[in-house]
């Protein structure tokens, strides 16, 4: 089963019909190397396949976690939906342990592109549930220490001569500084969401604590510049944005906040957030 | 665990404190409702993903039976080739039954889109594998007699039903119709190796069959799905090259040595046009 080189390139010199002679035949080294390269690159395309639909799965629970996460403004008691956020982090560990058992003993960053999308994800979860336990920005450190996984040794039945090792294989899965910055990206436009809705809930303190913690992230992302990924400069127009609709939300509750009862307030979100645009429009 | 809404779509009238107690109390009539949909969507979107799922298995098994296909023409024996061919189809059909299982009891062309990639290579590769083995065009009839599952009722109870139940497959037309526009791709590329390779008869057979199946897409014009119009357009160029390919072998056909055949096509196909460049 080779691949398709290309169309029709055949040989060019007078050695025409004994090289055609030798591709007809199954074991010339030429069609054992190639034969050995087809099962490599099967192997390599089925691991790729393979973290592809992890890194699905991953994304798909991390989404719903952040949709789970997001009602923590509406209900009186947060600690349950926190708690069951955790439980869907943890599952969610467990798949990026398979990942990290895919990727053992592999080069990571030719399988990177596979399961970046998932590992943003994550990220942004795991972030988003920090924020709203601690109000801080978790670390690059602090989520690479959690994905930390034990696999233990399997005992062969026939009962090998070798001792078998009690503690059992580490195995580590290290979330990149550009996955890692990226997810931080997609977090502020929760956090933005999460600044409208408390808003909403005529919770009046959030969006200010929000309004300085983006501005930090803003300046942040602003040092990188354009020496980082080149998503960042995408996510960086967007994270403008979801500052600059937090800081309209800021505004109009310390300017407007004096004039408008709170039952109100949420009124004046909903068309200044559909309009994008500061002007006056309502009361 | 409600899907997000809008933005901050509060409620604009005297009864907003009213409401926003009933929002904060969990067994409100309209929360219970919001559960159900919730469960609904979720279970919707995980259907959907494990079609996802399976048919990119389907896609990548059918790519890998046409590329063993297209060895056909480079090897003495073409049974042995075929026939794992049909092997490898046989275990393509189990997945596609996988999907059947899946939308058992379903709208189909509601997740139409997570499969239809998969089964478009499908049919790809097995009109290619009944044109190589009858040199004619499969049609959607013989296609979905492929596409028949039994399933055997787990044993219960109840009486089991001796004949199982069975289980079929329906490829949609235009799945069938942008299958078979890939197929003259493939085909192309088999006329022009088989060229490399010395055969001088199946260009012509080539050139014949896609200008019948190029007409046919010309009646459906603009009519059909609107991936048909793309797919005409590589139509039109396979065409071209096919028939390029044939006009080399009739008129200079006699000038040049069949080894030496090879090189006039590798020319003419990666300049796309009939110019002369080579001997």
């Amino acid at each position: 089963m080779n691949r398709r080189e290309g169309e029709g390139c055949p040989r060019r010199n007078a050695d025409a019909v004994q090289d055609r002679d030798a591709s007809a035949n199954p074991s010339s080294p030429v069609i054992a190397a190639f034969k050995v390269f087809q099962q490599e690159l099967d192997t390599k395309h089925d691991k790729y396949e393979r973290l592809v639909k992890i890194s699905r799965d991953v994304t798909i629970e991390s989404k719903r976690t952040i949709f789970l996460l997001h009602r923590v403004t509406s209900v009186p008691n947060a600690e349950d939906i926190l708690n069951e956020a955790d439980v869907k982090l943890d599952a969610v560990r467990q798949k990026i342990g398979q990942i990290a058992e895919e990727l053992r003993g592999e080069d990571i960053f030719q399988f990177h592109r596979a399961f970046t999308a998932g590992i943003q994800e994550y990220v942004e979860a795991v972030s988003f549930l920090h924020y709203i336990r601690h109000r801080s920005l978790i670390s690059l450190e602090e989520i690479n220490a959690r994905l930390v996984f034990m696999r233990t040794e399997k005992v062969e039945p026939e009962g090998s001569a070798e001792a078998v090792q009690p503690g059992g294989q580490v195995l580590t899965f290290q979330v990149t500084p550009s996955d890692y910055l990226l997810g931080v990206a997609d977090l502020t436009g929760e956090l933005m969401r999460m600044c409208i809705s408390s808003v909403g809930n005529g919770d009046i303190d959030t969006p200010f604590q929000l309004s300085q913690f983006l501005r930090q992230i803003h300046d942040g992302f602003s040092y990188i510049g354009n020496t980082g990924p080149y998503e960042v400069s995408k996510k960086l127009h967007t994270l403008r944005q979801s500052l600059g609709k937090v800081e309209d939300a800021c505004y109009a509750l310390r300017v407007r906040g004096s004039e408008i009862p709170k039952h109100m307030l949420a009124d004046v979100f909903s068309s200044r957030t559909t309009l994008l645009d500061p002007e006056e429009g309502v009361v």
